[in-house]
């Protein structure tokens, strides 16, 4: 299989991407998972972006959901979630390192 | 109207939250309210929570669902073809539709989904409609609270430009962009 079709994450959009970096370090749930995101990528998902890259995500069989607890349901990445976002951030390091290179080359 | 803006500000995201399919709401409404609160508690303006919730409304009618793997879809298939009754759906190719994916087009397929898409759309707009109608309402209530919520006209909200941007740059925190 390519890399390109190992990474499944290639077309799921930013905000999948950004909520599955957000689990990979422990369970989370909506609320816990916008302030985790806008501290460490200075991005602000809004709740329906939100909720629309958790069912993305689930269906995709990247994250599941776990009991809940009250009203809110936490959040836990895959093995294969985790899986696919090490061959995501794999194919982005590659795509950063290719940009620098040109960058220094190019003189720009 | 004697109503508080917070309650007002409650209703604007419950009004957002009735424009998703009822699969959606069964799954996540409780969550997403809660959500929501939490974000209002926040200084998260309101009409800004709404008007998200409203845009993912719009993607859960309007982007075909895919199922989650081939023998999900399967099961899915079989299920549908077992229930009394169970040609609620238009007829479909039985041969290799599990096979191609419930979300792929397949070539007879089309017809079918052509018109689920249009319903899914004309309901869309008919949310949009009443989601707007709902805004004009609230908008007197936030004006009262002193926040600086945009106009609540039904054309002007929904063609925001900001609306259109999937992520902005925040306007409050320079390096922080709404999604």
């Amino acid at each position: 299989m390519s890399t390109r079709e190992q990474d499944v994450l290639r077309r799921a959009g930013e905000a999948s991407v950004l909520v599955l970096v957000s689990l990979a370090d422990g369970p989370k749930h909506g609320y816990a998972l916008i302030q985790d995101v806008k501290q460490f990528a200075g991005v602000e998902l809004g709740p329906g972006t939100l909720y629309g890259a958790l069912d993305r995500l689930e269906r995709l069989g990247l994250i599941e959901s776990l009991p809940a607890d009250e009203r809110r349901h936490p959040y836990r990445i895959t093995a294969t979630g985790a899986a696919a976002l090490r061959a995501h951030l794999d194919s982005l390091e590659r795509v950063s390192a290719a940009g620098r290179l040109r960058l220094q080359l190019g003189g720009a | 109207m004697s109503a508080t803006p917070e309650a007002a500000e409650g209703r604007l995201v419950t009004a957002a939250l009735r424009c998703y399919p009822a699969r959606w709401r069964r799954r996540h409404a409780d969550e997403a309210a809660e959500l929501a609160a939490l974000l209002i508690a926040d200084g998260t303006p309101a009409a800004s929570i709404a008007w998200s919730y409203l845009a993912g409304a719009a993607r859960e009618w309007l982007v075909p669902r895919r199922p989650r793997s081939l023998s999900e879809a399967s099961e899915a298939s079989a299920a549908a073809d077992c229930r009394p009754g169970g040609a609620v759906s238009p007829p479909r190719p039985q041969a290799g539709r599990a096979q191609r994916g419930l979300g792929t087009e397949g070539n007879t397929g089309r017809p079918w989904r052509g018109g689920r898409r249009l319903a899914a759309a004309l309901l869309a707009a008919a949310c949009l409609i009443g989601f707007s109608v709902a805004l004009a309402a609230e908008g007197a209530p936030a004006k009262a609270a002193g926040t600086t919520q945009a106009p609540a006209s039904p054309g002007a909200g929904s063609h925001s430009p900001h609306r259109l941007n999937p992520c902005r740059p925040a306007q409050a925190t320079a390096h922080v962009r709404t999604c």
